[in-house]
């Protein structure tokens, strides 16, 4: 619900057309899939005894367990409050996800001792270059924002100039150029700073278009009215345009942090030992690298999460106004 | 207001000029030599060549011959580990003075680097799934291979490899693919090639040692036929250094003749492969 009110509604999941139709569905599908020859072929062996054998039935059999299951489950979660459903769920597909990496039989020791050093130098370098890039590509977005809406021509054509090649070219290459090309420039600049550089100038460039749609959304009343009592630019700027163009800024910019943290891992090709280069090179020599792979799969999500969190605390705070 | 406008290029252009200064006679010798430092491009994913060992620092065969010639030179090696891609795109601008990672001589890398000392040679070979019917090089007419992109292995299946060093035994192409498939490392290709026969590869050409390390690993694979070629594998420096490439060769001729380098290959491959057998 966007807004919540006191319309009363059938909850859908318990209209009989529904639950049948979800009930056909699913059962159709996972009829289709030959099951008994999974890994829940095995689980299902006191019913339909050997699974490589028992043909048709077996698949009816095991279709019709799950599909009991599943439309059970989503029956029974219909019945509580909101909040319950959301843990409820969360906790499902993580279980039904931990199950899938279980399946890999992975080397956990392994990853325990690899664990400290991806964290110690993977995940600071990683956060390192997206914390610097951020910085700075917010600043670009700024300067960027101001120089589009200007009406100074001069600025505005550096600015649209900007957006247009750096959101126009795949960050990789400008990885590439930017590694490969300033030495031709004479400047030799290390991996770090030339990964930082691209970061700041992709994400420089869609941030400024973020910051300019919000600033635009606005409507243009509260600019003139602001003007018309006397404000200055940077006064109406200030106190009356950006604040109300903050709340409709922040969700996407929320985004763009995130696309940063995982889009740092692009530097791994110029040789930068974070948490995508290390993920890619620990298991290398003994061939374990399914193990390393999700370890760095599993830091970068808890990482992203951490900034979700972060984003819905900035968000409530300015939907204040919002809240009944 | 034309001629002003001149005047700026010129002055632009001579700014620049002077920024990039390509490498003079013993200016990278000069460079390390002050800096007491040699900085060394290889690869972090080339067991067992050069890879992160349980300590999470640099090891390998590749690892410990810069190391060698860093001593004889009188200089501490830094490693630096940039794709492969970098590397051989040439134009290293002094990030790094010498690369040491199983670099073969061809003719195309030859009018970039020059190669100042060969340490070893590696067969290469052709690599199938334990499953495959194919039993010589010749059942595998028309199928899918895979190799490590701009590698010697892809132009040997491409035959496209002219291998351009003294002393490198004459190959001749046995291998007729019907596609071929390129990856950024070897293990990625041995990762397509362990899900089945022909699922998504129906052979892998690359070095013997890394299909000896995979199957040690248990991956479902064999070897099948004689090594296709033997390569060489050199340093590589840029092109320019005459008195930097002289010191290499010095070093590494040296470590041929006292055991040095056959001693390292027993310890890393078992066998000595610094000459061709």
């Amino acid at each position: 619900m966007l807004y919540a009110d006191t319309v009363e509604a059938n909850v859908l999941v318990h209209k009989p057309w529904f639950v049948a139709a979800m009930f056909a569905a699913v059962f159709a599908i996972f009829f289709a899939i030959n099951l008994p020859e999974t890994a829940f072929g095995e689980l299902m062996r006191p019913v339909i005894g050997e699974p490589a054998e028992s043909g048709v039935y077996g698949r009816f059999a095991s279709a019709l367990v799950i599909a009991i299951i599943l439309t059970l489950n989503i029956v029974m979660i219909g019945f509580v409050p909101i909040h319950v459903q959301i843990g409820v769920v969360w906790i499902e597909l993580l279980v039904l996800f931990l199950a899938f990496f279980y399946t890999f039989q992975l080397d956990f020791p392994f990853i325990l001792q690899k664990l400290p050093f991806m964290i110690t130098q993977g995940v600071l370098t990683t956060l390192y270059v997206s914390a610097v890039s951020i910085v700075i590509a917010s600043v670009l977005a700024i300067l960027g924002a101001i120089a589009k809406l200007s009406s100074n021509g001069f600025a505005y054509a550096i600015a649209s100039f900007y957006t247009s090649f750096f959101r126009g070219l795949p960050l990789l290459m400008q990885v590439y150029l930017i590694y490969l090309g300033l030495p031709q420039l004479g400047f030799v600049v290390g991996a770090v700073p030339a990964g930082v550089l691209a970061l700041s100038l992709c994400y420089g460039a869609y941030m400024t278009e973020i910051f300019r749609a919000g600033i635009q959304s606005i409507d243009r009343g509260q600019w003139e009215a602001s003007r018309s009592i006397g404000f200055s630019f940077s006064l109406t700027m200030r106190k009356i345009i950006l604040p109300q163009a903050l709340p409709v800024i922040i969700p996407p910019t929320g985004n763009q942090f995130i696309a940063m943290l995982k889009d740092s891992s692009l530097v791994s090709v110029i040789g930068v030992w974070e948490l995508m280069f290390l993920a890619r090179t620990l298991g290398q020599k003994t061939f374990q690298h399914m193990e390393m792979l999700i370890s760095a799969a599993m830091i970068y999500w808890i990482l992203s999460i951490c900034l979700e969190l972060i984003q819905s605390r900035i968000e409530r705070h300015y939907g204040r106004s919002k809240v009944r | 207001m034309k001629n002003s406008i001149r005047l700026i290029a010129l002055a632009t252009s001579l700014a620049l000029s002077s920024f990039a200064s390509p490498a003079n006679a013993g200016a990278v010798l000069d460079r390390v030599m002050e800096a007491k430092t040699l900085k060394v491009a290889t690869d972090a994913n080339w067991a067992p060549q050069s890879f992160l060992n349980e300590k999470n620092e640099l090891d390998g065969f590749d690892v410990d011959v810069a190391k060698e010639i860093g001593k004889r030179l009188g200089a501490e090696v830094e490693f630096i580990t940039p794709a492969w891609d970098i590397i051989t795109a040439g134009n290293w601008s002094g990030r790094w003075d010498m690369h040491v990672g199983s670099m073969t001589p061809t003719k195309a890398r030859a009018e970039m680097f020059s190669f100042p000392g060969i340490y070893y040679y590696t067969p290469a070979a052709v690599g199938v799934h334990k499953d495959s019917k194919a039993a010589t090089l010749a059942d595998l007419e028309g199928k899918v291979f895979g190799a490590t992109t701009s590698s010697t292995y892809e132009a040997y299946i491409k035959k496209d490899l002219t291998i351009d060093a003294e002393g490198a035994p004459p190959f001749e192409y046995q291998l007729n693919p019907g596609e071929i498939r390129s990856y950024e490392t070897s293990n990625t290709a041995l990762d397509d090639l362990r899900l089945g026969d022909g699922v998504r590869l129906d052979a892998v050409v690359s070095s013997l040692l890394s299909f000896n390390e995979a199957e040690k690993a248990g991956y479902p694979i064999k070897v099948i036929g004689d090594p296709v070629f033997y390569e060489p594998l050199s340093v590589a420096i840029e092109r320019g250094d005459d008195e930097f490439a002289a010191k290499i060769a010095e070093a590494v001729k040296a470590m041929h003749a006292d055991g040095t380098l056959s001693k390292l290959s027993q310890k890393w491959y078992s066998v000595d492969r610094t000459t061709v057998n």
